[in-house]
């Protein structure tokens, strides 16, 4: 068990390695460069600033340089914040974004499991229409349309919550409700699939001959098979929160990173970008390991070796 | 964010254009002054106590974090509107433009007008109480011209002696390349012509006479750096700043929030605020909903938003439309394709109704443009325009040209590229151009829309036969208009070559005069047009929203993002 999870963490330092070349070799193919304007710089300006950058150099004396710097640590300056190091712009806005990923995590967590049973226990009556209706609303509402819905109706007419930025809890209601919405609805269309189908499974109805409550059934029986494909999706959920979200952070105006994924590639910062697609890679690989060790725990079946 | 530079720069132009022979200073600038006239800086009437709110705090939004604020290095409107609070020069600007003493009187200027020699001001002394003295200067501006820096507006500062040697000819500075390697860099920096002979006497050498200079030394990349502060770790960060303006850096939360406070170490005029908010939102939605929930003072108004905000009976009191020196405009590539064909060009400019244009897609603001330069910049046309909306007109021209390119009829003509960047609000605009076109004669675009940098890429590159274009003046002169549409120049995405227009140029750039100047600017316009080389549509206009208990807002030229931001000590809170 301790050698499989060894091995599967350790299998993510290639993962990483394959992205960061595919990652690194595209952004440079794209046209376009760091110090694009609707009015150029002078070509004098442009090749100093290609020099000081190393912009000058070979493509793969670029990668090499990057990524012997990555490994100790150094992420490398920025080229839209100019006296900045891409660490202290990681650093700054990380927690932030960590912490929004989080609570709309909980969130979608507390709201899309009771939501999505609830479905599956009134199944094809108003319980589950109304579930369903509900999930149905959450994916197909983009959440920039949400996020903006949601300033309108709270912060400008009804004036409970401010309109945006990142000073105390305050803050944290309007963001943490527009993030959770669309996990919230997949969630529970997940969890409400799942349940209805233990609900057929042979166990169940043994249980319900044995004479056990129907609660206990439902709580014991049901709930705790029916959550195993829920955490399969949990773990990339958890990471595509946790890195943050570009239209949430940018409409609300939250200081994390989740903001720079999108500005990065548009202003050709490529530490930043680099930076940025290093994180989510490794978000991802790693939550997907500890969704793998975590099913050994939910589901006594499953044993690694 | 682009780079703007405004009301100052009236040389530039002319000294990169002077480069070819000018024998004496070219015609001084609208913003500019003859030196030795001393002026004090504009204050609007001071404000009653009984009028003012208890509260003096001023909340905005920048629209977005500044990317640096070294001023040495920033380059645009975002960190030029902090700097403009954080950082006093030699001189500074009032909110027309003129060059007013800050730091230092207006200098003495020699004879020949090649040696301008600034006195400072007694007693002056940086943020955190460290006096402000002449080699401070000398420092900052030889920094700015330090290849190792690579600062952006490095070029502005050709005119100073030396300048040549560290700047080179492809910063369009000399004739000769810049230099490179570390020890040659270090001996132009010795001979460059800034020196400070002691601790209050700044003397600045010019290589030719340039008056005009005095509009350069007020710019915000040439405040006085203390080399101690500047090359410690974090500098820019609020703990470290050291700035000489009328506000201090209190706190820099990334992405966040910048608060300034009233620096009581400044000489000048001493600020009414007693604190000023600034928050980074990127979002123009968002910053409008903060305006409406009542969180800022004042916003620039999203164009989405433009109609609802003038109907709406609280909030259209409160809009404030401001003229912007910029045009919309779009390219025919004038080198290949059918576009390549004057009487085409033609033919698409007399099918748009520029008027429709505007109510369509830019709710009704902004006013139609039939030239380039822009209104309030010497050498605006009003009467030009050769050929205005005419349908049946147009149709004529298009059927010489077609007959001229060999086909039966536009639509034989194929698919046209029409390119655009896309995700910015120029979709409805590209749209009711192909459809005019495709209305008028049959003729099919190819709309692209692209990413931003890639779309800047292609379009230089000549590989639409249509683009989107934009211009923002640097400075109110017809050179940094017209100039860009010279034969290979840099922002000639038009590819229009015309040896007529580029002889009128450079005769202008070396004409002393400066209303025969503006004649010659005149003559070259007419030429471009009646050529029909591009489709210039609308003379940009700003819309904002200020609360009315904003008071001494002084809105000028040299402001950065806000109506009033580059003087901010003259803006108070009324009662309300």
């Amino acid at each position: 068990m301790i050698t499989y999870i060894g091995r599967r963490f350790l299998w993510i330092i290639p993962v990483l390695f394959t992205v960061s070349i595919i990652t690194f070799f595209l952004m440079h193919a794209v046209p376009g460069g760091p110090w694009d304007r609707e009015k150029r710089l002078p070509k004098g300006t442009e090749d100093r600033l290609n020099a000081q950058y190393g912009l000058d150099q070979p493509i793969y004396v670029q990668y090499i340089n990057w990524a012997a710097a990555f490994v100790q640590g150094d992420l490398g300056p920025s080229y839209r914040f100019q006296d900045r190091r891409v660490n202290d712009i990681v650093a700054d806005g990380i927690w932030t974004t960590v912490q929004l990923g989080v609570m709309a995590f909980i969130l979608s967590v507390l709201v899309g499991i009771p939501l999505g049973i609830f479905a599956a226990l009134g199944h094809n009556r108003g319980p589950d229409y109304v579930a369903t209706s509900v999930s149905i609303i959450g994916i197909a509402t983009p959440s920039f349309v949400l996020s903006i819905m949601l300033i309108v109706f709270f912060a400008v007419q009804l004036g409970w919550f401010p309109t945006g930025g990142w000073k105390g809890p305050q803050y944290w209601v309007l963001p943490t409700i527009a993030l959770a919405g669309f996990p919230i609805a997949i969630i529970a269309r997940y969890t409400r699939a799942s349940m209805l189908e233990v609900t057929r499974k042979d166990y169940i109805r043994t249980a319900h001959s044995k004479g056990i409550r129907d609660g206990a059934v439902v709580s014991r029986h049901m709930i705790r098979n029916a959550l195993i494909p829920v955490v399969t999706i949990l773990g990339p959920t958890l990471a595509f929160l946790v890195t943050g979200s570009f239209i949430i952070e940018r409409i609300f105006g939250i200081p994390g990173v989740g903001q720079f994924y999108i500005t990065a590639i548009s202003t050709r910062d490529y530490s930043l970008l680099m930076a940025m697609t290093m994180l989510y890679a490794f978000a991802v690989a790693f939550l997907n390991v500890v969704v793998d060790v975590l099913y050994a725990y939910i589901d006594p079946r499953i044993r690694y070796s | 964010m682009q780079k703007r530079l405004f009301g100052i720069l009236a040389s530039i132009a002319v000294i990169a254009a002077a480069c070819g022979g000018a024998t004496t200073s070219s015609a001084p600038p609208p913003a500019s002054q003859a030196p030795g006239t001393s002026a004090a800086p504009t204050v609007s009437a001071a404000p009653s106590v009984s009028d003012m709110a208890d509260e003096q705090i001023l909340r905005i939004d920048l629209h977005g974090e500044p990317p640096t604020l070294d001023p040495n290095k920033a380059q645009d409107s975002v960190s030029i509107s902090v700097l403009h609070a954080l950082n006093r020069g030699l001189l500074y600007f009032d909110k027309t433009g003129k060059v007013v003493p800050a730091a230092a009187d207006l200098p003495e200027v020699s004879a020949d007008a090649k040696t301008l020699t600034f006195t400072l001001k007694d007693g002056i002394t940086y943020s955190n109480g460290d006096p402000i003295v002449a080699a401070d200067f000398v420092y900052s501006m030889k920094r700015v011209v330090d290849p190792r820096t690579a600062a952006p507006y490095a070029y502005v500062m050709c005119e100073i002696a030396g300048a040549d040697a560290l700047l080179g000819a492809d910063l369009g500075c000399g004739t000769k390349p810049g230099v490179k390697d570390p020890a040659a860099i270090d001996a132009a920096l010795a001979a460059f012509g800034v020196s400070a002979p002691d601790a209050k006497t700044v003397v600045v050498k010019l290589s030719k006479p340039a008056t005009y200079f005095t509009s350069v030394l007020a710019l915000w990349i040439n405040v006085p750096v203390q080399e101690k502060w500047i090359t410690s770790p974090n500098a820019t960060e609020a703990a470290n700043y050291v700035g000489s303006g009328p506000f201090v850096l209190q706190t820099w939360s990334h992405s966040s929030q910048i608060i300034l406070k009233p620096n009581d170490k400044y000489y000048g005029q001493k600020p009414i605020l007693t604190e000023i908010q600034m928050s980074m939102s990127a979002e123009p939605a968002q910053e409008q909903a903060a305006y409406e929930a009542g969180e800022q003072d004042m916003v620039q108004t999203p164009s989405e938003d433009v109609i609802r905000v003038k109907a709406d009976p609280v909030l259209g009191a409160t809009v404030v439309e401001i003229p912007t020196t910029s045009i919309t405009y779009y390219d025919f590539n004038n080198k290949t394709g059918p576009t390549a064909n004057k009487d085409f060009r033609i033919a698409l400019t007399q099918a748009i109704d520029k008027t429709a244009f505007i109510n369509a897609t830019f709710a009704g603001v902004g006013a139609p443009a039939n030239s380039f330069v822009q209104p309030g910049i010497p050498g605006y046309q009003p009467d030009l325009n050769p050929y205005p909306f005419d349908l049946v007109k147009a149709k004529e021209h298009m059927a010489t040209a077609l007959t001229a390119l060999g086909v039966p009829n536009a639509a034989a003509l194929g698919k046209l590229k029409f390119g655009f960047n896309s995700g910015s609000g120029h979709e409805p605009r590209v749209a009711f151009l192909a459809e005019a076109w495709r209305t008028a004669f049959g003729l099919e675009t190819e709309q692209i829309g692209s990413e931003f940098s890639v779309f800047l890429t292609q379009r230089h590159a000549g590989q639409y036969a249509i683009s989107r274009n934009g211009w923002g003046a640097d400075y109110p002169h017809a050179n940094n208009q017209l100039g860009l549409f010279v034969c290979g120049g840099g922002n000639n995405d038009t590819q229009f070559c015309n040896a007529d227009f580029d002889r009128l140029l450079n005769e202008a750039a070396v004409e002393p005069d400066q209303t025969k100047q503006v004649a010659l600017y005149q003559q070259a316009q007419t030429i471009m047009y009646e050529d029909a080389a591009n489709l210039p549509l609308r003379f940009g206009l700003t819309t904002f929203e200020v609360r009315p208990y904003l008071g001494g807002l002084e809105v000028g030229i040299t402001d950065s993002q806000l109506p009033g931001d580059a003087l901010y000590e003259t803006i108070y809170i009324k009662k309300h």
